[in-house]
């Protein structure tokens, strides 16, 4: 069946104690291990596997790589078939490269995005456990998100020159990874030029997103709340943080998410994603959005240009 | 503006002319946000962005925190390159802005 879901984020900080401090008080998740090389396994309590994020120290912010779990191990070979089809070169790194990970297939998106497929990842059950379970559990803390949910990459989108990277990264992950374009930007003369796209593969709005901008990088992971009303708290506790919010809690036009932009003390965008939005579907007509209210598609109330939205990113 | 007791610089943007007055252990791009200034682009306020990078032309600025070295580095620290949100005053200075508005989705500017 392939890709099952977003799977994991390998980060960057520039200061591995402010960055804890933020994805454990601020964001909520709960510290599930420490590598010899002092990289750092953090998960949220609503997920089952053991890590969703890792924080690598460095002198540069930014994204590692991006992992998605596939749902059979022989996913990873036919996959490699088809990636090296396409023309990507795609490796299989043995199981063990990361800890409590089984074998991985790398390679790298169109735009040059460090991507990993994985089928394994050892098991270690959510916060509420299988049994009976309460609606949330009693060491839920911080924002208290329940999991990660998407990532969002900027893409180069230079037209001059005829890049677009947004476009192709689209185009491979749709022949061959298999996701599904539930909205698009289009932008230039009859809208010939894709400038963003969300993709799917679950039944949520998207599982990965592209954004045109002057060169690639992370924009933001995003990790998802129950409610408007988790939003507000989730800002309350990013004031109580002295947390730098990007953007104050609104709606986006496209994908309908309740939303709070921010930064990790790394300068990272992090997102607290809620609501449902809608039901994601391979037969559900794709929305587009235009040049003319594209920005109130990326924040429905004001719909005005924030700069920083393609401007800032790491 | 409310009444702010504690020691302060005088920083002044070249391009725009704009001067404000930034307190010891504040940094650059902080103090002209509470004064509600322009003219240092305002990113992630964190280090890691690069959009507030600058060039102090005169005077000294101190370093606050880490600075991602992918947008200044350590060659450029030492000409006089900083990022806005992790330096702050220490003495009065004068600084030119180097980060630049870029496109928004391939489009022309957004501002
Ligand atoms: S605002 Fe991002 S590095 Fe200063
Ligand atoms: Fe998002």
């Amino acid at each position: 069946m392939g890709i099952l879901r977003i799977g994991h984020v390998s980060l960057r900080v520039l200061d591995m104690k402010a960055a804890l401090d933020h994805y454990i008080n601020v964001i909520g998740m709960y510290k599930v291990m420490e590598a010899a090389n002092g990289h750092v396994y953090l998960k949220c309590w609503d997920e089952w596997d053991k890590y969703s994020v890792i924080l690598t120290e460095d002198k540069e912010a930014g994204m590692n790589h991006l992992a998605y779990k596939v749902e059979k191990d022989s996913d990873l070979d036919d996959l490699k078939k088809k990636i090296e089809a396409y023309g990507i070169a795609a490796k299989i790194m043995p199981e063990g490269t990361l800890p409590s990970t089984g074998r991985m297939l790398q390679f790298n998106l169109p735009s040059g995005h460090d991507l990993r497929l994985y089928a394994q990842k050892e098991y270690v059950g959510t916060e509420v456990g299988t049994t009976n379970p309460d609606p949330w559990p009693d060491n839920k803390h911080g924002a208290g998100v329940h999991w990660l949910d998407h990532a969002l990459l900027m893409c180069e989108l230079n037209p001059e020159k005829g890049i677009n990277k947004v476009a192709e990264n689209t185009k491979f992950c749709t022949e061959v990874l298999d996701f599904f374009l539930t909205e698009q930007i289009v932008v230039g003369p009859g809208g010939a030029i894709q400038a963003a796209s969300w993709l799917a593969r679950t039944t949520t709005p998207h599982d990965i997103a592209f954004v045109g901008g002057p060169r690639n990088g992370f924009h933001h992971m995003a990790f998802f709340l129950d409610s408007w009303s988790d939003i507000l708290r989730a800002a309350d506790i990013m004031g109580k943080h002295k947390t730098k919010i990007d953007v104050a809690p609104t709606r986006h036009g496209i994908t309908r998410g309740e939303t709070i932009y921010f930064f990790d003390p790394s300068g990272n965008r992090n997102e607290t994603f809620a609501g449902l939005g809608f039901l994601a579907q391979r037969d559900r007509p794709v929305s587009t959005w235009t040049e003319d209210k594209l920005w109130t598609g990326v924040f429905y109330h004001l719909g005005e240009p924030v700069p920083s939205f393609t401007e800032v990113y790491t | 503006m409310f009444y702010d007791s504690r020691p302060k610089f005088q920083v002044s943007v070249n391009q725009t002319g704009e001067v404000y007055a930034c307190a010891v252990g504040e940094s650059l791009l902080a103090g002209m946000i509470r004064l509600g200034r322009r003219g240092i682009p305002v990113g992630c306020v964190n280090g890691g962005c690069g959009v507030c990078k600058v060039k102090v032309s005169a005077g000294r600025a101190e370093k606050l925190g880490p600075i991602s070295r992918a947008h200044v580095t350590e060659d450029e620290e030492n000409q006089g390159f900083a990022l806005a949100c992790r330096f702050g005053p220490a003495s009065d200075l004068s600084l030119d802005v180097v980060g630049k508005i870029q496109k928004a989705f391939g489009i022309g500017l957004s501002k």
